[in-house]
């Protein structure tokens, strides 16, 4: 079995472009949270959400034709192009059957499916064009990063919803670790758009201008977007080309909780975590940080933080919901998690929950890691990542050794 | 490396609900059998004109899962979860308390239902307040909807994925699944894709093409149990079908068709390596595309498959002039013909065969499959 790293890391989010834009907003606890502009959301009670501004793929991108794409496929395509930039890796020194790319996504291309449904109801299907369905599909996703960094190996996209891009990250894992890939370019992507603002609306789980989690206040999540790629490599290929990985990926596990479409479990997501735990030979003594779900919505934090006590007792690590900064960025949510798990492990510095004003003592004593961002020696990360249809993905990070 | 093999499948498809359907329809012809139009009613109202629809006649999920449950399902997640709960069935793998952990699922889309989600994006254009919406529709936009469907009425708490992928989505399905059971993810896997026919996907694959002929749009969903072939015996299931290897791919500049096909080229010969079989070993290839290669593709598959069996003498069978443009479901009616055709027929046994598959934007993959009836002396 090889041992697999991280050496890339790739955020395209309403909080910064590329690592160290990221990095540091992360760390400063910057919210990215602004008014909806991306669709008309006249006659939405709510009208706030994270979206990427100052996007412009056609300074990111090399290869793909950004008038050729969907939102969801640039900010997949523009991450991933940041995170082999940021892993200083040549792609082209590789054999293409030994790299492969792997995209999760709750949505997939919302936003053109939006203009779609417009259009047909303005003047009829017949008068959307070809091109406009083309681009519909999920798999653009992971073919716009594929045909971007012009690797002609394995591209899937994973429709996991909200924990695809641990399962993402999770099946990289799995592909290297067995040998059948030397490079993996994984994670996840997804857009702001009506469809979920208004779905989420009505499930009463939106937050009006703030996403607070784990707050006594808290009132739910905001929609956001953005595209979060990692390199993954396997150790010997790192070593060999001298790469510095910034953790280590020690392993996940997935389940399904098969009871509710859109209510989260928590017997179901312990055991997703014991499993997570048991395949990886880490104990939850071991672990130093949970990078949270942690939307923001009554219930899921509630059962998330009793989930964790389950497994963990009462000696809990801190947890923490980049979610409060970036809102709930849906199919890219859990590869930003990964991403600041991998930054909390190689540089010491847990990332915040903003917005915290007061414990909500239904969650009992947890530590949030309120408002400001902290330093600690950080060894093994745990990201959750929990999703309607029950899918929830456990991956656990380590440091090098 | 672990042996793999399929131990049910359910299967419907515009031939019927079963797999005794799907061979009744392509047993009795010769070459390629001819597809049976049917009218696809309030289905598609608002379809492309001249377009023939293959719909899944009457189908009407209460008759299969009761009311309980089924009110908000849409057409492709009740199609997914009937044909799942088929595959159980016919396999004889019994979900309990001990299993139901170690049971997974990975299905193939193209867009989750993309009915759905336009509906319910016209739902929120359309009403008086914008997030006036129907809130147990909500759950039918995301792509894994028919997938946790499915899980949640059979109870299935495993490694639970949804691969988009179009017409190779269930090559992607597979190879993902063959992934879990090797790593040890799941026990058993319940594998497929479904497709559904609406006024959307006629469109989005009328808009597609380029040639005058009317469009054949089909719809299917097929579910196959997957599981190591030790546990399959321990057990004493059948072994349907062995699948020895599979494989998926993109190939970049797909505008150019030579380089897709020089990829499914290379893809075809990459899992005939790892089964250890050379083209003279393959009995029948099973390809997505329509028979003449006239369809939206040009003939890219065909090349493709022309190239590596060129001399040989293999039995062809284009799932697209069967039952149309199928999509995702697409790769789950070819292993389902497959297995059917294996199933009635024991001068099948033992027989390799090979699947392709093709997406428009240069997805690309290919499995080698080999099966064997449920009765006979010639077991594996």
């Amino acid at each position: 079995m090889q041992h697999v790293v991280i050496t890339g890391l790739g955020p395209v989010s309403s909080i910064g472009i590329g690592i160290a834009a990221f990095s540091e907003a992360l760390a400063g606890g910057r919210s990215g949270i602004s008014p909806i502009t991306s669709f008309d959301s006249s006659g939405f009670p709510h009208i706030h959400a994270g979206e990427v501004r100052n996007f412009r793929p056609e300074t990111i991108l090399r290869h793909l034709d950004p008038s050729a794409a969907g939102r969801s496929t640039l900010f997949a395509a523009a991450a991933a192009r940041l995170a082999v930039e940021d892993a200083m890796l040549d792609l082209e020194a590789l054999p293409s059957d030994e790299v492969g790319v792997v995209i999760g996504t709750t949505s997939g291309e919302p936003t053109i499916v939006e203009g779609m449904t417009a259009q047909l109801l303005a003047h009829g299907f017949g008068s959307v064009p070809g091109e406009m369905f083309r681009q519909s599909t999920a798999d653009r996703l992971s073919h716009g990063v594929s045909e971007e960094l012009g690797i002609s190996g394995a591209s899937i996209t994973l429709g996991n919803a909200c924990t695809a891009s641990n399962a993402a990250l999770g099946y990289a894992y799995d592909r290297l670790r067995n040998g059948d890939a030397t490079v993996m370019v994984a994670g996840g992507a997804d857009s702001v758009c009506r469809l979920m603002h208004a779905g989420f609306h009505r499930l009463g789980a939106l937050a009006k201008d703030e996403c607070s989690p784990f707050d006594l206040r808290r009132s739910g999540l905001l929609t956001a977007e953005g595209g979060s790629v990692l390199v993954l490599e396997t150790l010997a290929h790192a070593r060999a080309r001298g790469a510095k990985p910034y953790a280590e990926v020690l392993g996940y596990a997935a389940n399904c909780d098969a009871a509710n479409i859109v209510s989260p479990d928590v017997a179901s997501i312990a055991r997703c975590m014991r499993t997570a735990h048991r395949n990886t030979s880490v104990t939850p003594s071991e672990i130093d940080y949970i990078c949270a779900h942690g939307t923001g919505t009554r219930t899921n934090d509630l059962v998330e933080v009793r989930a964790i006590r389950d497994v963990f007792g009462d000696d809990m690590p801190p947890i923490s919901s980049i979610k409060s900064m970036l809102g709930h960025t849906m199919g890219a949510a859990s590869g930003f998690g990964a991403i600041a798990s991998a930054l909390a492990i190689a540089n010491g510095i847990l990332p915040p929950t903003i917005n915290f004003t007061s414990s909500d003592p239904a969650l009992g004593s947890i530590d949030p890691v309120a408002n400001v961002s902290r330093r600690a020696r950080v060894r093994i990360a745990q990201n959750n990542g929990f999703a309607f249809g029950g899918n929830n993905t456990i991956l656990i990070l380590g440091a090098c050794v | 490396m672990t042996r793999l093999v399929v131990t049910g499948a359910g299967v419907l498809s515009p031939a019927g609900i079963g797999l005794q359907s799907l061979a009744a329809q392509i047993s009795g012809h010769r070459g390629v059998p001819r597809s049976r139009s049917l009218d696809a009613g309030a289905l598609c109202t608002e379809g492309p004109p001249d377009a023939i629809f293959n719909a899944v006649a009457d189908f009407d999920v209460r008759q299969f899962l009761g009311r309980k449950g089924t009110a908000a399902l849409d057409r492709q997640s009740a199609l997914a979860v009937v044909a799942c709960g088929q595959a159980l069935e016919d396999s004889g793998l019994c979900v309990n308390d001990d299993n139901r952990d170690r049971i997974g699922v990975a299905l193939g889309t193209s867009w989750g239902s993309l009915k759905s989600i336009s509906d319910f994006v016209k739902e929120s254009l359309l009403a008086d307040r914008p997030y006036l919406v129907t809130p147990t529709h909500f759950p039918n936009t995301v792509l894994n909807c028919a997938a946790g469907q499915s899980a949640i009425r059979y109870g299935l708490r495993g490694i639970n994925a949804t691969v988009a992928g179009g017409r190779i989505a269930f090559l992607n399905a597979l190879e993902y699944a063959a992934n879990a059971l090797r790593c040890g993810h799941a026990d058993s896997m319940l594998t497929g894709a479904a497709e559904e026919l609406t006024a959307h996907t006629a469109w989005a694959i009328h808009a597609s093409r380029q040639e005058a002929k009317p469009t054949i749009v089909g719809e299917a969903a097929a579910s196959f149990v997957i599981e190591s072939f030790d546990a399959a015996s321990a057990c004493s299931r059948h072994v349907d079908i062995e699948v020895l290897s599979v494989s998926t791919g993109f190939c970049p500049g797909s505008r150019k068709p030579e380089r897709v096909s020089a990829c499914l080229d290379g893809c075809i010969r990459g899992v005939l390596k790892e089964a250890e079989l050379g083209a003279r070993d393959v009995t029948c290839v099973a390809t997505c595309e329509a028979a003449g290669a006239d369809d939206l593709h040009h003939g890219i598959e065909s090349r493709a498959v022309a190239a590596v069996f060129g001399q040989t003498q293999v039995e062809r069978i284009a799932i697209g002039s069967i039952f149309g443009e199928c999509l995702a479901a697409t790769g789950a009616l070819q292993m389902g013909v497959m297995l059917a055709l294996h199933r009635a027929h024991p001068r099948r046994d033992g027989q390799f065969s090979v699947m392709t598959g093709i997406t428009r934007d240069g997805g690309y993959g290919a499995a080698v499959l080999r099966g064997w009836c449920r009765r006979g002396p010639n077991r594996p």
